[in-house]
Order: C-alpha cells, then structure tokens, then sequence
C-alpha cells in the first residue's frame, strides 16, 4: 500500500467523521446519564444501559403522534408532487411555445421565494378555504414548493428518452397519454423514484408551514415539537436526543438505501440542482 | 400545475408585493393604507437594515464558497477507486438527509458554552480551556452558524461536482497523464474546463438556497445576538411577526428576491459570455433539444 494510498484513506476517514460526528453525538447525548450530562468531561461513548430512555421519551411526550403526522405530510407531498409534475415535465420537454418559455422560467422563480416570505399570504388563502390546522392543507403548501423542482427533474429525464421510440410507438396507435403512461414513464422510472424522494425528504423536514398553518397539538409535525424543544429548559436533554433521534435516524437509514437512486436519478436529467 | 402553481405561489407572491407598499399590522391585515414606497425609503435610511445586508452577503458568499472548495475536495477523494468506496459515498451524504430542525437542535448542544462538547474539543486541540457559548456571542455566533449549514449543505455539492467528474473524459486524462502533465495541470487543463459549468450551476443553487434559509439560524440564534446573525430571511420574518409589521416584513423579502434575480442573470449573463451556450440552452425553458 502506497503512502499516497495511505493518506487518501486516512482523509476519507476524516471526512466521514465530520459528516456522522453531530448524529453520533445525538446518540451519545441520548445516552447519558443525566448527572454526567453535565459533567467537566464529555462522555465520548454512549452508555449503552442507559437505552430506557427512549421508551422514556416515547411515553412521555408526543413523539409518536408527531412521526405519524410528518410520515402523513412527507408521503402526501411526494405523490401529489409527481401526480402534478409528470405531465408537465413531458410537456416542457417535447413541446416549445412562449407560455411553455413563461410557465419555465416561473418554476425558477420560485426556487427563490422563501417560504417565511410565502406564509403571510398562504395563511389567509388557507383561512378562506378552511385548509388551516389540516394536513392536507400543509402537503398542498408544501407540494407548491417541490413541484417547480420535481418538474424541472422530471423534465430531463424525459429529455433522455429518445423521441424515436415514442415515434415508433405511436405508429402502432398508441395515443398521447398512452405514449407518456406506457413508453416514457418505465424509462424515467429511476429518475421518478428519486424525485418522490426528494419530494418526500422536503416533506418530512420542513418548519415554517408545519409551524405556522397547524396550531391543533395533535396535528404537529416532528419538526414543529422537536423545535419546541430548542431553549426549554424542562424537558431533560437526554429525552430530547433521543427524540431527535428517532426523528432523524429513519430518514437518513432510508437515504442510504435509496441514495445511489438519487444521485443517479437526479443527475440523468440536466436539472443537478 | 400552472394553476397550482398560480393559487399557491403566484398569487401570494402578487399580495406580498402589494403589502410591501402598505402599512398593514399581522393582527388587523384589513385595515392597511397605502404607503407607496415608504417601507423601501424605511429600510434604504435604516442602518440596522444595511447591518442584515452585509450579514447576508457574506452568509451567503461564505457558504457557496466553503461548501464548493469543501465539496470538490471531497469529491476528489471519492472519485479514486477504493474499497468500501460506494458506502463511503453514501455516508458522506448523511448531513444533508438529516432534517434541519434536528441538526439545530444537536449543534445548539454541540455548542453549549459549558457541556458542549465544541469546546472540549478545542481545548483538546490546545485553545484556550474555557471559551464562551459560541451562539451566545455576537463575534463568534455568525461563524457557528455558517459552520452549521456548511456541515449541512457540502454533501450535496460534493454529490454534484462527483456526478460531473462522471463526465470528464477519462482518455483525455489518461492521455494527460502520458504526457506527463503534472497532476495540478491535469485538474486544471482537463478537469475543471468540463466540470466548470456544473459548478457554477451550483453555486447559483447554493446562493438562492443561502439566501432564503431560515430554520437553521432561526432555531440556533433567531437572528441574534444583537442581530450577529440578522440574513434578510430572518429580518423579514421577525418584521412580520415579532414584531407585526406585515408591510415592512413584505418589502424586506422583496429586496431578498430582487437579489436572487439578480444573482440568477448574472449566471446566464456569465454562463452566455463563458461560451457554455448549450449549458444555458439545456437549461432554458421551452427549448426543445435531444
């Protein structure tokens, strides 16, 4: 093994530990005894006895319901986001015309709104509709925000897919949305996949429209209660890791498996952003 | 989706622009006047506001910057054949599938003035044994943040500028190499000129990211302390609704979007004179291409 070997390892190592090192600390905080929480010396391994504390913390606060909600948002906003962007991806990749050139340039847009911009406004439509304190209301706010992205994806994917096997295709009668249904849809199939991931990430991390539109307790997601902890003093440390944790770790368990799908996927099309 | 996208983005972006030319109160958002440009002339006359200015231009500048040096060079690292080095790739992505709101909540411990674990371990590094709380402190709560979302973001540039790497021709290289180029010319002479354009795409992302994060800072510092880490982001919402004033919130956030566009047009400006005309073109909506 050479030395540049050698070193190019050792940095590799150095840099995984900087990307686990905070989420391996959530671990350790969570496990450790209170009284040693607070110690002159950190403890640096988690204490492995200490585990009741995350049935602890299952019980006494509302964890569970928060995780089902965010499960309810992030799963909604990924289907309607590819319900409502695959159309129009394929319309925007084989069609051209200045509403179409309009319609491209509005998606960009709004990748630069903020939402803390947004909510003002989204807060009276919401009230006018009833969509307030609903968790429809909150995928249909948060689908607004990944569509535009989905799309402009999706859009590169179907790019990818050469018009002469939709052409052949549709020699044989096939109709339009046949066509997309039937032809282009498996050959973007991966590229789909990881836009419903994204979607659902988007989904299962966002803030400010979960803190915002839902004030019902019972409606929160896990971001909203998990922030409620950020300054309170009351709820003991090792609780809220441990929380944070069980918030955390599914999702990021869930990207490594699908990570390589992503990556791909993504950058299929021209859209890397 | 256009008619989503209108209901949902369009029209509240219309009522944002109209609020920014009223006086209108969070509470009684029927009662407003029109003011015209008075809230503009409030913030260009305001101090305070050319503070959040400066404070975005450099959050910005320094997480585009840090997370593309940072980025690249991870990306080198990964390119390399190795063994483990798909799990490798796949790890290095955790800090950008961690939510936010649980990164805050970890950092804001890691920097805990007393227990955190931050300054043992710049103690152990030979610093001085006891600093202070780092988000507590108007000098140092600004870098913890930027250290935060950089933490956060890099992965996703390190993930692109690898996809990019994907494309640079591997006989060129080689042929490089042969030659006997140096492996710094190399980089410079073949791989950057093909993964240039990629970059500079996401700096363009990074930047409007930047520019409109909020759950970060605002669960670590809420903009403070005495507005240490005060972005355009976090001023408009503390306008609208610490302290209640939607007009005002309004016009700030359109001075944030205004500075996004102008980001965005100086990308295709570059990105047309740069000669990557097939990079715009791809990009650009409507234009049908194979």
């Amino acid at each position: 093994m050479s030395w540049q070997h050698a070193l190019r390892m050792m940095l590799v190592l150095a840099l995984l530990g900087v990307a686990a090192f905070p989420l391996y600390w959530m671990l350790v905080t969570s496990l450790t005894a209170s009284p040693n929480l607070f110690a002159a010396r950190p403890q640096l391994l988690p204490d492995w006895s200490q585990w009741p504390v995350y049935g602890h913390a299952f019980s006494a606060t509302a964890v569970a319901v928060w995780l089902r909600n965010s499960a309810i948002v992030a799963f909604g906003t990924a289907a309607l986001s590819i319900a409502l962007a695959l159309f129009p991806a394929y319309v925007l990749s084989r069609y051209r015309s200045r509403a179409l050139a309009i319609l491209g340039v509005a998606l960009f847009v709004t990748q630069m709104l903020p939402e803390a911009m947004l909510v003002v406004p989204l807060y009276a439509i919401f009230g006018q509709l009833g969509l307030l304190d609903s968790l429809t209301g909150l995928i249909l706010a948060n689908t607004a925000f990944t569509v535009p992205v989905i799309t402009l994806i999706l859009k590169g994917a179907v790019d990818g897919v050469p018009i002469d096997i939709e052409e052949a295709a549709g020699i044989d009668g096939c109709s339009r949305l046949g066509l997309v249904l039937t032809v282009v849809l498996p050959l973007v199939a991966p590229t789909l996949a990881a836009a419903a991931v994204i979607a659902f990430f988007h989904g299962w991390n966002e803030y400010v429209f979960a803190q915002t539109l839902i004030s019902d307790q019972g409606l929160q997601t896990a971001s909203v209660g998990l922030a409620g902890f950020v300054g309170e003093l009351s709820t003991p440390v090792h609780t809220v890791m441990s929380v944070g944790l069980m918030y955390t770790l599914p999702a990021v368990i869930f990207y490594l498996f699908v990570q390589r799908y992503v990556v791909s996927g993504m950058t299929a099309g021209s859209v890397k952003g | 989706m256009a008619l989503y996208l209108l209901l949902f983005q369009g029209y509240p972006l219309v009522q944002e622009l109209y609020l920014s030319f009223t006086s209108t109160a969070l509470l009684t958002p029927d009662q407003h006047v029109f003011v015209g440009l008075q809230n503009y002339i409030d913030l260009v006359t305001q101090e305070d506001f050319r503070q959040v200015l400066l404070i975005t231009a450099i959050y910005t500048v320094v997480c585009v910057v840090a997370a593309i040096a940072l980025g690249l060079g991870a990306a080198l690292l990964l390119d390399a054949p190795f063994r483990g080095r798909g799990l490798a790739r796949a790890l290095v992505t955790i800090p950008w599938a961690a939510p936010p709101v649980a990164v805050a909540l970890i950092f804001v411990w890691i920097y805990n003035g007393q227990y955190g674990i931050f300054n043992h371990l710049l103690g152990a590094l030979g610093g001085s044994a006891r600093l202070e709380s780092w988000l507590d402190s108007p000098a140092l709560a600004l870098p913890a943040v930027l250290l935060t979302t950089i933490w956060q973001i890099f992965p996703f540039a390190a993930v692109v500028i690898l996809a990019a790497l994907q494309g640079v021709s591997s006989e060129l290289r080689e042929a490089a190499v042969i030659d006997g180029a140096h492996r710094l010319s190399v980089f410079r002479a073949v791989v950057w000129p093909s993964i240039q354009p990629s970059v500079a795409l996401l700096a363009l992302f990074l930047s409007i990211w930047s520019l409109r994060r909020f759950d970060l800072i605002w669960l670590m510092t809420q903009g403070g302390p005495i507005g240490s880490t005060n972005t355009l982001v976090i001023e408009l919402y503390r306008r609208a609704f610490v302290y209640r004033d939607l007009g005002q919130g309004a016009a700030v956030g359109m001075v944030g979007l205004s500075i996004a566009l102008l980001i965005t047009v100086v990308y295709f400006r570059h990105m047309q004179r740069a000669g990557h005309g097939k990079t715009v073109a791809r990009r650009a909506p409507g234009e049908r291409q194979r």
